[in-house]
This record gives structure tokens, sequence and C-alpha cells, in this order.
């Protein structure tokens, strides 16, 4: 399996569980129809917290990982990312339809969460 | 006299020829060739003033004595490599936040991703985003991503899906972020008081043009002016604020798409030409006389 492909796996059920998770957790709940190292998640979820979408907390002797963000925070925030680019700061992304003035976002963004 | 000219063409191409081209309406028939003119003009613009800053201490000390000249040769070639210096160094600016920024903004997709919504969708560079806020973009570089969110698979019907990603592609597949990359470092190391956004704002919508007619050829018109006209119309804006204020870049797509679509095979060669012409003449008619004089005269030899 792709690295690309764990680490979404990884993050999924650190967002579908109500509370932090420890690496055996995290491991016992991917590797039920596979088979899966438990080092291979240990360094994934090291990876994710080294990429700041991951928060390791120590409790009990052992580290428990929590994500950065809900889902749907993260999801509104990336949106934000994307209708918020401006040519004459940087060209990183391109659109299908036009860019949105700042001013319309955060209303397209309420609007878009209660439909 | 030749800095006068070379001047005078500089301060044409910087002032008074963007404004005009970003008001004609024939490079939507021509867009391709329409992005290649406007760096001809650019990259011309940028030459004049090189050519200026060279010229200009040469020609006004030629009579004057040795010393002096060279003091003149010195200064100048320290402003032309001043400017030389400022465009590559906002080039790498601008590259480099962009790809910081695209590379943190593929990592979020990439674990964001509703893999089950977009099996269907063959391509493997297609990431769906969880949202009804309808999305449709692409995160170019080394391994680029077309991200749609569900709004647009909810609004959309297949072939209009198929054609967003077609024009999505093409974004990728041509790296149009280059080009514009590249006249957004134009702008940015262009003192403020004589910046133009024109070329910037103009060269953002002849791409997207040249995108829809990729995606048009693969898909047909009709899906794709479906296409956008929903997602334009689906985006919610806050109250008397309107994503593009006089409605003109949507309007200019729309209305090159709806009529029947015939490739301008004769101005793409008229303007193709005048871009060339733009880069070479100036050279040539101006600089080469010029140098042969100053070689004769230049004070370091």
């Amino acid at each position: 399996m792709a690295l690309g492909d764990l680490e979404r796996e990884v993050m999924t059920q650190l967002w579908d569980s109500a509370e932090p998770l420890t690496v055996r957790q995290v491991h016992e709940g991917l590797s039920r129809d596979r088979d899966l190292a438990y080092t291979t998640v240990m360094t994934v979820l090291d990876r994710l917290a080294k990429k700041g979408v991951v928060v390791q907390q120590k409790a009990d002797r052992a580290y428990r990982y929590t994500p950065a963000q809900t889902r749907e925070e993260m999801t509104a925030s990336v949106m934000l990312d994307a209708l918020t680019a401006s040519p004459d700061q940087d060209a990183a992304l391109a659109y299908f339809v036009g860019r949105l003035p700042p001013s319309a976002l955060a209303a397209a963004i309420e609007a878009a969460k209660k439909r | 006299m030749t800095a006068l000219l070379l001047g005078a063409l500089g301060l044409t191409l910087s002032l008074v020829v963007p404004g005009i081209l970003a008001n004609a309406d024939w490079p939507d028939r021509a867009p391709a060739a329409a992005v290649f003119l406007w760096q001809a003009i650019t990259l011309a613009g940028v030459l004049c003033a090189l050519g200026v800053v060279l010229a200009a201490p040469e020609e006004l000390t030629r009579t004057s004595d040795k010393p002096f000249g060279a003091a003149a040769l010195v200064a100048a070639l320290v402003v032309a490599a001043v400017i030389v210096l400022r465009l590559l160094w906002s080039l790498y600016g601008v590259s480099k936040r962009s790809r910081v920024r695209r590379e943190r903004h593929r990592l979020l997709v990439d674990l964001l991703d509703r893999v089950e919504q977009r099996q269907e969708l063959g391509a493997d560079n297609v990431r769906v985003l969880q949202g009804a806020l309808p999305l449709a973009y692409c995160v170019p570089g080394r391994e680029a991503r077309v991200v749609l969110s569900d709004g647009v698979l909810q609004v959309l019907d297949r072939p209009e899906i198929d054609a967003v990603l077609a024009h999505e592609q093409t974004h990728l597949r041509h790296r149009h972020e280059v080009v514009m990359e590249s006249f957004t470092a134009f702008y940015r190391a262009v003192p403020r008081p004589l910046r133009s956004r024109a070329p910037l704002d103009a060269v953002h919508l002849l791409l997207e043009m040249v995108a829809d007619d990729a995606a048009s050829r693969r898909t047909g018109p009709g899906p794709l002016r479906a296409a956008l006209e929903r997602l334009s119309d689906a985006v919610p804006l806050a109250e008397g604020v309107a994503a593009d204020p006089k409605g003109d870049a949507r309007r200019r797509r729309m209305a090159r798409l709806a009529v029947s679509h015939t490739r301008s095979v004769g101005l793409n060669a008229v303007v193709t030409a005048a871009a060339l012409g733009l880069l070479v003449l100036p050279t040539v008619i101006l600089v080469v006389p010029w140098l042969g004089e100053a070689l004769d005269k230049w004070p370091l030899r």
C-alpha cells in the first residue's frame, strides 16, 4: 500500500475516534484486514506529527495521538486556502471558477456548511 | 539617440500597449498566441529598460573625457545588474512561496480525500473534498492534483465533470503555473508606482481560455459551458460582492464557447509573428548600430 494511502487511513482512524489513540490502537484498527507492521504505523504517526497535522500527547507513559484539527475544520481551511490564492502574491493554484474576494469567503464557507 | 528611442519604446510597451491589449477582444480568439505576445511585450520592455541604462551614459558622455566616461559605464553596469538581480530574486521568491504552499495544500487534500467518491472518475491525481461548496481547482507541481469538492459532484452531471477535469488537467499538462509565476514575479519586481495588474489579469484569463479550448475539444463546448454556468451560480456570494467585479472574465469565457469553434489560424500566425518581431526587431534596429558606434569609442578599451 502506498504511503499516502496509509497516512490517509491513519488520519481517518484518528478523526473517527472520540479520544486520542495510542500507536497500538491505531495499529489494531488498521491491521484487522491486512498485514501491517507496528513500526510502520509508528513511523507514519511520527511523520504526521512532524507535519503538524497530528498532535502527540504523553499520558500514562504512553504517547497518544489526536488530529490537530477536526476533518471539518481542516476541510474548511483547505477550501479557504484554495479560495484566497491571489496571483499577486504567488501563483500556487489554478481555478475553474474565478477567485473570490476575501469578504465573500467567510459567507461562502458558512453557506456551504449549512446545506 | 538610441537611448531615447529605446526609452520611448520601453515606455510604450509598459504603459500604453498593456492597456490597449487588455481591452481588446481579438486575443480571445487566439489565447495561446496572445499569452506569447504578453510575454514578448514584457520581455521587450525589460530589454528596453536595460538598453536605456547601458546606452544613455555612454551617449551622454561620448564627448567628455575618459575617466568620466568610465565612471558612467560602471554606474550603468551596476544599475543594469540591479534590474536583472531584482527580477531573478522576485522569481525565486514567488516560485519558492508557491512551491511551499502547494506542497502543504497537496498534503492536506491527500489526507482529506474521499476515495470512495472518486473511484469512477478515472484519473488517479483527482482528490475529492467533503463539502457542499462547489470547488474545482488544481494544485500544480511535481505531484500535481486536481481537487473537486463533492459540491461539484452533486451539481454537475458526468459529461460536465469530465469537462471540468479536462480543463484542470490542461492547466497541469501545459504547466500554466510557470507562466503565471513569471508574470507574478515581474509584477512584484516592478517598483510600486509603476506596477500594473493588467498583464497579470489578462494572462490569467487567457490561460483559462486555453484550458477551456482543450476541454471543449475533448468534451464539446456544451458540457463546459453548462459547468461554468452552474459552478459560478452555485458559489454563494456575500451581498454586493462579486468574484469578478465586472463579470467580465466569465462573460468572455462563455461568449467564446457559445460561437461555433473555428480556430483562427491567420490570427494566431499574425499574433505569433508580432510577438517574435517585438523580441527581435528593437534589438536589430536600435541596438546593433549603437553597439557598432559605441564599441569604437568605449572608454575601457
